[in-house]
């Protein structure tokens, strides 16, 4: 019997859980925040994944002075030689890849936001949806980045390190530092001044128009951070699986996103992460299960989406508004009517206070 | 004095059905004003227009001396002309307070760079805060602040419009039938507190209202709108007078 790599499972189920929750994240600001149902979420999370992959491989063959095309087998064989050799120019070129992910994917998120003004809030999601599914068949045949092939010998930012363990621990731990990074990023800003305007376009946007909000302007704010962020969820894709390809950006992706953001809570960036968790989990499982019981008469991988879909409506059916539903936008100025929900408080307690006698003396009695 | 809102000749047309033909009116400042007609005379798109809702075909808008059609709706708010809704529109699924706070204009911590560092908006944010605050509790909304606004009755959420209203830099207010759906004792307070309003911040209200018997106890000055068009106006006796209004309204 093949022995069960717990280790190798968990970090593998980390980095996935990293970059969905970065992505049901983003998902929340836009959908869950301000309203905008975003189902070309996969779109921004390729162009992500796709300016990665192609600038640290242009950067690594160009310094080597190289003058394959990315996409060829003799760049492939090249990058797996280049990639160990100079750890610093790694690691720096993960870090120059993920600012370029975020803030390409946030710019394109952001002009996004142009033409979809023009066809109203209402077609904002189909709009995105084809533009996600224009830029995956474009991919396809666009041969500077391999077209269907894709590309393949992305450097591994600590591809210098021997040991595959301690490799992979480095990368799930930083990883998951940026996961936090950008949650606490994401809880600062939906707890000021913006998360409020945020939700009141979310809530009703006409009246936020004749309440002086910009309501255009906000929206693409939303977009450049929540396109960007999924730029960077790309960046780690690329680098955590070494080799990406159009197939992997399908439509399919952004539901289960949505997926992940419903069974969270919808309005809460901790339930965004919980339900990318779980359904992580089932899915990194379903794939192990394999492993540990080979020969199994139903393969769990074909069962997989209908164990998440058991999931999703037990949690709808007992709490409607998902695990950790929607809170209050928490800024300081909650200091100030402190005093006044205390006094209302108290008076509640006034008004029950002869209720509770009367039950406490049939609690005694009993 | 010059009127604070100037109506010049405004006409809208949708499609072929004439809404408004050469409208023209001015409110003062510090006026009470009301504005009535049968159901489908124009009222409310009259508002729509003034409000930058839907430009006009013809005609001007002044608002304190600057035109102001052709401006969107939230550059109109940030002049100072503030509208309700007759189906109030609020964020029903935000608490009190944050609908209060959400409203001022130009908050520095609306800014994406700015929002997630306390320290550049906490001073902003607790001035908004005290206002708010002063103000809910003027209106005698303050037992509710930590309450979702779908949890209100009618009457507070009526209020809680004005409230709002006042949250802004507003100093006229459209009202689109502030008192529908209220009883009737209260539909007189919602309105002796409109005056009350009027005379303790300085504010000027253009009220479109159908219960006219009590419209007419609290407004200096109507104007009557039927099919697009100005009908009649004239102090609140004048105009009850009035054979064309009356005939407007009831018929033969």
């Amino acid at each position: 019997m093949i022995t069960f790599d717990v280790i190798g499972f968990l970090l593998s189920w980390f980095t996935f859980f990293s970059i969905y929750a970065i992505l049901s994240m983003s998902l929340n600001l836009e959908v869950g925040y301000a309203g905008m149902a975003n189902f070309g979420k996969v779109a921004f999370y390729g162009i992500g994944a796709y300016v990665s992959a192609y600038v640290s491989m242009s950067i690594f063959l160009s310094l080597a002075g190289l003058n394959y095309p990315l996409y060829s087998l003799e760049a492939t064989m090249a990058m797996v030689k280049l990639a160990s050799q100079n750890p610093m120019l790694n690691v720096s070129v993960f870090i120059l890849t993920l600012i370029l992910a975020f803030l390409i994917a946030g710019a394109i998120g952001y002009v996004i936001m142009y033409p979809t003004l023009r066809v109203g809030p209402a077609f904002f999601g189909i709009t995105v949806l084809s533009f996600g599914e224009l830029l995956r068949i474009f991919l396809r045949h666009y041969e500077p980045t391999g077209a269907t092939y894709g590309l393949t010998g992305i450097p591994h930012p600590f591809a210098w390190i021997e040991d595959v363990f301690v490799k992979n621990l480095l990368f799930t731990s930083v990883t998951l530092i940026i996961l936090i990074l950008l949650f606490l990023y994401a809880q600062r800003l939906v707890n000021s001044p913006l998360g409020r305007t945020m939700l009141a376009i979310r809530e009703d946007e006409i009246a936020a128009l004749c309440m002086g909000k910009d309501v255009p302007k906000v929206k693409g704010k939303v977009l450049f951070i929540g396109s960007g962020m999924a730029g960077i969820a790309g960046c780690i894709l690329a680098y955590y699986i070494g080799s990406i390809n159009p197939n992997i950006f399908v439509p399919t992706v952004t539901f289960d996103v949505w997926a992940m953001m419903i069974l969270g809570g919808i309005g809460n960036n901790k339930g965004a992460i919980v339900g990318a968790g779980i359904i992580t989990l089932v899915d990194r499982a379903t794939a192990a299960i394999n492993f540990v019981f080979p020969g199994l008469i139903i393969d769990p991988n074909f069962i997989r989406w209908m164990i998440i879909g058991l999931i999703i409506i037990l949690v709808l059916l007992f709490k409607p508004a998902g695990l950790i539903p929607q809170t209050y936008t928490w800024t300081p100025a909650w200091k100030i009517v402190k005093p006044l929900e205390e006094k209302a408080k108290r008076r509640r307690e006034k008004l029950l206070s002869p209720f509770k006698k009367i039950s406490k003396w049939f609690l005694m009695g009993g | 004095m010059a009127p604070i809102l100037k109506v010049v000749n405004v006409t809208k047309y949708f499609g072929g059905v004439r809404a408004l033909e050469d409208v023209s009116l001015d409110v003062e400042k510090r006026a009470m004003v009301g504005l009535i007609g049968p159901n489908g005379s124009g009222k409310t798109t009259l508002f729509n227009v003034i409000t930058g809702f839907y430009p006009p075909d013809r005609g001007e808008v002044y608002f304190k001396g600057r035109r102001i059609d052709g401006l969107n709706p939230n550059e109109i708010f940030k002049l100072g002309l503030v509208r309700t809704f007759q189906n109030p529109r609020l964020f029903f699924n935000m608490s009190v307070w944050e609908n209060m706070l959400v409203i001022p204009q130009d908050q520095k911590g609306e800014s994406l760079l700015k929002a997630p560092f306390t320290r550049l908006w906490l001073n902003e944010e607790m001035e908004i805060a005290k206002k708010a605050s002063s103000l809910l509790k003027d209106f005698g909304l303050k037992d509710f602040v930590i309450n979702k606004v779908s949890d209100l009755s009618g009457a507070h959420i009526k209020l809680l419009e004005s409230a709002r209203g006042l949250m802004g830099k507003g100093e006229m207010f459209l009202l689109d039938e502030p008192a529908a759906g209220v009883a009737h004792t209260d539909a007189h307070k919602i309105f002796s507190f409109i005056r009350r309003l009027r005379d303790e911040y300085g504010l000027t209200f253009f009220i479109i209202e159908h219960r006219i018997e009590v419209l007419m106890d609290y407004v200096e000055y109507v104007y009557v709108l039927h099919n697009g068009r100005l009908l009649s106006q004239g102090t609140p006796e004048e105009v009850m007078r009035d054979p064309k209004v009356i005939h407007a309204y009831i018929g033969e």
